[in-house]
């Protein structure tokens, strides 16, 4: 584990070289933070589709599915086996409960 | 910047893609030593990320791999991945590449690819793997099998809270890490530096990449291999398991308009590969393969085709002039059929493919090594009938689709040819 005081440091510096976080970049990750926990959210509900869960969201369509595959490759949500246009996804047990 | 690192080998290979593989064992395994250069951050160039091959449908990752591993084990391949060529220049009758290994933001050698880093970044971002698909983090490792495994941080989308660094084991995130300059000499230079495929941009009548169930054939690879985006065949708007899909042939050759007026040789046989392998995972779908004429021309390609019309696959000859899309996403094509009813028609497809071609992945001219370049970009052979690889530049040599566009198996006997043409060229020194 890096040492509390050495990567103060390392990112102070980076501030300086760099200058601060874009504020572009804040609002999109705040963005990102709030769908996935909305997405998370709706899912507590049930198994869902990408559609549903965005209009649960609030997201475009394929703003959602994004969001989901990003949270199901990083092992939050699964998929749900079955048949139908439309896929179903569900909580992985012990995630976000 | 960090400290000149110097390298001395028979021969420099620019790209890692199949050919550059080959090219780099087939002379290392005759006893000369090679410096294999690719700006990815993984070994294995396209071929890495394709699903399956053409006409034998073996997988494509069990063929690059087993390459992949030998080149990077290799007692005589140094490899540099995530570094750029900057230039070639000859001195003599020795080459000296400057060559940058840029910051991954990590150190190389203590990292034991435990992915914590990646498991703590808060930050998702589309995966360029992935063709946008699917997401990854701002520090992760490129893909499940890449070689090498070490993570790439991108610091323009880094937020900096420490999380990686808190979580590294064994202390090797280094945030302000620089380019390292790399000078290689070498006898011989093989260039294998691939293709790019027509830009989504490139046709206005196809959408310019905002219509989103109208994809890159690269990304439809992504959606048939098995650990893609979605884990399954899913159109990117909006997660629905496509009913209707269809080909559009030549969407970025043999178009005068876009200034590719060649052809590109693989585009049919990857979409009835593509097909083939759509009706193997959704067995109720409609596919459509709209073309200007199926271009069948290698080894079994002729049967491949064949039985891609015995499983149903539909082939229009027609010309696709226009796509727009619905309400609800689904691209709405505009054609005029070539055969029969010629008049003009609208048909809704749910996912639509555009075949593109094959452009130039690297303009080779900027290295000033006399190889000559063709009207389109690709490499100029002295005499094709003599060598498929000695270009005009005494120690240059060419190996696959750098030359023009061509399959993976021609590709292969290629970089065989470009390895066996250096090693002569060596030899003779």
């Amino acid at each position: 584990m890096a040492d509390a005081k050495k990567l103060a440091e390392q990112l102070k510096k980076l501030n300086e070289l760099r200058g601060p976080v874009p504020q572009e970049l804040r609002d999109r990750v705040a963005a990102q933070n709030k769908a996935q926990k909305a997405i998370l959210d709706a899912l507590k509900e049930g198994p869902k589709t990408a559609p549903e869960l965005a209009a649960a969201a609030g997201l475009p369509e394929d703003r959602a599915l994004w969001y989901l595959v990003g949270l199901r490759k990083y092992g939050k949500i699964s998929d749900v086996a079955g048949r139908g246009d439309y896929p179903k996804y569900e909580l992985k047990a012990g995630e976000a409960k | 910047m960090r400290e000149l690192e110097k390298i001395e080998v028979d021969t420099l290979v620019v790209g890692s893609g199949i050919a550059g593989l080959q090219a780099a064992l087939d002379l290392a395994d005759q006893g000369y030593s090679v410096a294999i250069v690719e700006k990815a951050p993984s070994i294995g160039g396209k071929m890495i990320s394709l699903s399956k091959v053409f006409p034998t449908l073996d997988c494509a990752s069990c063929i690059t791999t087993p390459r992949m591993a030998s080149v990077s084990h290799h007692p005589r391949i140094k490899t540099l991945t995530y570094s750029t060529v900057d230039a070639i220049k000859r001195e003599g009758k020795t080459f000296t590449a400057s060559v940058t290994r840029k910051p991954r933001y990590i150190d190389e050698k203590e990292c034991i690819s435990c992915k914590r880093c990646e498991e703590v970044c808060p930050v998702y971002l589309p995966d360029e793997y992935e063709q946008g698909l699917g997401a990854k983090k701002t520090i992760s490792i490129p893909f499940t099998n890449a070689i090498p495994q070490l993570p790439v941080m991108h610091p323009e989308h880094c937020i900096r809270c420490g999380a990686c660094a808190r979580a590294c084991p064994k202390d090797c995130i280094e945030f302000l890490q620089e380019p390292a300059p790399v000078e290689i000499k070498a006898k011989a230079v093989i260039l294998a530096t691939g293709y790019e495929t027509t830009p989504m941009t490139a046709k206005k009548q196809y959408g310019l990449g905002k219509l989103p169930n109208v994809i890159s054939p690269m990304a439809a690879e992504r959606l048939l291999a098995p650990h893609g985006p979605y884990g399954r065949v899913l159109r990117p708007s909006d997660g629905m398991v496509p009913g209707s899909i269809a080909y559009v042939q030549c969407a970025g050759s043999r178009d005068k308009s876009i200034g590719v007026p060649y052809c590109s040789r693989v585009c049919c046989m990857y979409a009835i590969k593509q097909a083939i392998l759509l009706s193997g995972s959704l067995p109720i779908a409609d596919i459509t393969i709209y073309y200007m004429d199926i271009r069948a021309f290698g080894k079994g390609y002729e049967q491949f085709y064949n039985n891609a019309r015995a499983m149903g696959i539909n082939f229009v000859k027609a010309k696709v002039a226009r796509i727009t899309e619905d309400e609800k996403h689904n691209p709405i094509l505009r054609i005029e059929r070539q055969e029969g009813d010629s008049a003009p028609a609208e048909v809704k497809h749910e996912l639509v493919v555009l075949s593109q071609g094959l452009l130039p992945g690297c303009d080779v001219s900027k290295f000033n090594l006399g190889a000559g370049l063709n009207d389109f970009g690709f490499v100029q052979l002295s005499d094709e009938t003599v060598s498929s690889a000695v270009t005009a530049g005494a120690g240059v040599f060419a190996a696959g689709v750098v030359k023009g566009p061509r399959d993976i198996p021609d590709s292969v006997v290629d970089a065989g040819s470009a390895a066996m043409e250096a090693a002569s060229y060596i030899r003779k020194l």
